[in-house]
């Protein structure tokens, strides 16, 4: 570690890596709930759907947190100065770790703004994005300050300004239920195929550069392609949510054809990862991070890519819209693309915030396998059960709950790659808080 | 490749999409109103909809296709179990669901909650959702069923008469198949009763049928035989 301010990035990483835990185990809870008859007492008191906010709100709270980390992390090595301020870092987390907790136990007692993914109470809100301000301000006055502008750090900060800004999109009470979606979708389809792939992208080409010593020059070149592709396949591929929500026709059209042509970019990343580690010009010396690093790229095409082409078509959507596919692809797409990104940094961070050159890295091989194959199992046995309810319930006509007694079993497998992830997920979690050097090179 | 040119496929990839996009959202604002019946957006309509979000229901059902996937959509609930279906399932979830294996929360709704939430349902089931979800399509005459009428000025019965593709087998006026005897003459011989009857399923009526049983909601056959009745 080379400035001493990048230390604000590990109270991120810890925190980001405490939420997930929480939120695989309230995934356990959600899994349970789909096979097993809990009694009516328990359901009035905790229900499905609060269960259902804690995971998804956890989730989208620590991969931003994530992020910011990443962010703090990356920043002075990019700019060649300090952070602006480290105390507005540390003030900046506790407001957005704060204002988490205190929606998540909203959720129990009912206190929630009700729409999917957007819980989190108006009022709260304000105090999100005064949070998000300071982290802009932040890294935006270290980046002017340090006056060495890059297309990373470029293409960082747009990120995260389209990031903040989307988010405003999701505030408003909305009258009309297709209007209300149709923004609704500009929260989450422009951040997850927009946005977070820019500062995914940004941050992928930085790893990268720093452990292949490809030329600069090659590197943001391949990022200004990728880029442009994201977001020329990725805006208009909004349109794919588009379909059956009261919007003209026409976007069956628009949404295929582009969001038909979003795996492209994703295969680049892939191809565009592979190159640069093959013409690398350092010694790689901590293994694990590239196998993550090739790891979130090839998943990220499997979960986003592939998972996400299968259901994108208008005619294969019309059946599969709103089932267990959804599913499928939003844990295999948020797992490759998001989770695998902020494990690959906090791989490559972390042994620098400990000043570990060598790292033992046996026991987090353990956990990244367990994680992977884990959630493979875990997508595909919710494919199974989408495809069973697209077929009984979307094709044949039988009524809602008799094909879900159908799928019952699926859920039981869901749950047991579930309890897979979770071992994963502790190794994981255990092998990053006690990263130990290693006496000689490894791998 | 230089990296000028790499630039130039970033701004103009992003710009040609967004552009798109912002045209499109200037569109759909001017064509939502008629997709969505928005001048039946009535304060209590908007009152349901606070209520759907206070209690949660979302995280649960889907509506339009979104949301928790732990519940049946609520798109169409009006047509599939309608007003008293709803009033049931939200007051006395633990009778509605003794004998699932899912259970739905008791969130002790006031009478005006339930009103304004049946309201809104209500109203979410005549959104033009270019007839999603599949499943919910047989509880109300299809909207292409409906378009023909509106375009036509023809009969609900003439409609689904073409659009079931009855067409195949029967003809009329000398329109359509042999496969099946014409109708031209079919309401001097039987009463609409007796057309509902084999229209829901001919082997009840005879045995030795060829004809099939139809996927056709009640409003549905009673529409067929109300437009067949006239056929004399
Ligand atoms: C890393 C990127 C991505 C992430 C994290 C992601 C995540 C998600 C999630 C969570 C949902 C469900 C939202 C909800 O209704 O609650 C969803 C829906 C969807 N995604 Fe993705 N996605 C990604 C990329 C893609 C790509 C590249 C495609 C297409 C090629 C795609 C196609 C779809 C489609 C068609 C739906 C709608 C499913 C439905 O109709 O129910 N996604 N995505
Ligand atoms: C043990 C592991 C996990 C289990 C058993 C699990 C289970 C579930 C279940 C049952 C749902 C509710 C689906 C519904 O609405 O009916 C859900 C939603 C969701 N989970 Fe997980 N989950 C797990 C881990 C994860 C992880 C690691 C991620 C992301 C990296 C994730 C992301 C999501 C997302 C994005 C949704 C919303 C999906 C949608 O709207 O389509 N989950 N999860
Ligand atoms: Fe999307």
């Amino acid at each position: 570690m080379e400035y001493k301010s990048q230390k604000v990035a590990y109270p991120y990483f810890v925190i980001a890596l405490f939420l997930f835990l929480l939120q695989v185990l309230f995934g356990l809870w959600l899994a349970i709930n789909y096979f097993f008859t809990l009694p009516q007492g328990l359901v009035n008191v905790f229900p499905f759907a609060t269960a259902r906010a804690i995971h998804t709100n956890l989730l989208v709270l620590w991969m931003l947190l994530g992020f910011m980390g990443g962010t703090y992390f990356l920043l002075p090595d990019e700019t060649k100065r300090e952070i602006y301020s480290p105390g507005l870092a540390y003030f900046q987390l506790v407001l957005l770790v704060v204002t988490g907790v205190v929606a998540l136990v909203g959720f129990v007692f009912g206190w929630t703004q009700g729409r999917p993914l957007l819980e989190i109470p108006r009022p709260l809100d304000f105090a999100v994005v005064i949070g998000a301000l300071i982290f802009l301000f932040n890294v935006g006055m270290t980046m002017l300050k340090g006056k060495n502008w890059t297309v990373i750090q470029g293409t960082l900060l747009a990120g995260l300004i389209v990031l903040a800004l989307l988010y405003l999109f999701g505030i408003p009470f909305y009258h009309n239920l297709s209007v209300d979606w149709y923004y609704w979708w500009w929260v989450i389809h422009l951040w997850v195929e927009g946005a977070w792939e820019m500062i995914t992208a940004a941050i992928i080409a930085w790893i990268l550069l720093k452990i292949t010593g490809v030329p600069r020059e090659v590197v943001e070149k391949w990022l200004y392609v990728e880029l442009g592709l994201f977001l020329f396949t990725g805006i208009a591929g909004i349109g794919h949510h588009y379909y059956w929500l009261g919007a003209p026709k026409y976007w069956l059209y628009v949404g295929g054809i582009f969001s038909g042509l979003e795996p492209v970019p994703i295969i680049l990343m892939l191809i565009d990862t592979f190159k640069h580690v093959k013409h690398r010009q350092l010694e790689i010396k901590n293994p694990l991070v590239w196998t993550y690093a090739v790891g979130c790229a090839v998943f990220h095409l499997l979960g986003a890519g592939v998972f996400g082409f299968v259901h994108t078509l208008p005619m294969i959507n019309y059946y599969t819209h709103g089932s267990q596919v959804t599913a499928a692809h939003g844990h295999m797409a948020f797992f490759g693309a998001y989770a695998l990104l902020n494990l690959t940094v906090f791989y490559y961070a972390i042994p620098k915030l400990k000043g570990i050159e060598f790292f033992k890295e046996s026991l987090g091989r353990v956990g990244f396998w367990i994680m992977v194959i884990a959630m493979t199992g875990m997508g595909l046995a919710f494919g199974v059960a989408g495809v069973l309810q697209t077929y009984l319930e979307r094709v044949m006509g039988l009524g809602y709950m008799t094909a879900q007694g159908e799928m019952r079993f699926w859920f039981k497998i869901v749950f047991s790659f579930g309890l897979i992830f979770l071992s994963g997920v502790i190794i994981t979690i255990y092998d990053l808080l006690t990263l130990k050097p290693s006496v000689k090179r490894e791998g | 490749m230089s990296k000028k040119a790499a630039f130039w496929i970033f701004i103009s990839g992003t710009l040609v999409s967004l552009i798109i996009l912002l045209a499109l959202t200037f569109d759909f604002h001017q064509k939502v109103k008629a997709l969505t019946h928005a001048e039946n957006l009535s304060p209590q309509v908007l009152a349901g909809k606070w209520a759907w979000e206070k209690y949660n229901c979302n995280d649960c059902h889907t509506i339009l296709g979104f949301g928790g996937y732990y519940g049946p959509d609520m798109t169409r609930a009006y047509w599939r179990i309608g007003e008293s279906g709803i009033r049931y399932a939200v007051e006395k979830p633990e009778q509605a669901f003794a004998n699932s294996f899912r259970k739905m929360p008791k969130k002790n709704l006031s009478p005006e909650e339930i009103d304004n939430l049946v309201a809104f349902l209500k109203w979410t089931s005549q959104i033009d959702t270019h007839d999603w979800p599949p499943q919910d399509r047989k509880f109300k005459l299809s909207s292409e069923a409906k378009r023909l009428v509106a375009g036509a000025g023809i009969s609900v019965g003439a409609a689904l008469f073409k659009d079931k593709g009855c067409f195949n087998c029967h003809a009329l006026q000398g329109v359509g198949g042999t496969t099946g005897s014409s109708l031209d003459k079919i309401g001097s011989k039987l009463d609409k009763e007796a057309i509902a009857r084999y229209i829901e399923d001919p082997s009840k009526v005879n045995p030795q049928a060829k004809m099939l049983k139809f996927d056709l909601s009640s409003e549905e056959i009673e529409a067929l035989a109300k437009f067949l009745e006239n056929q004399k």
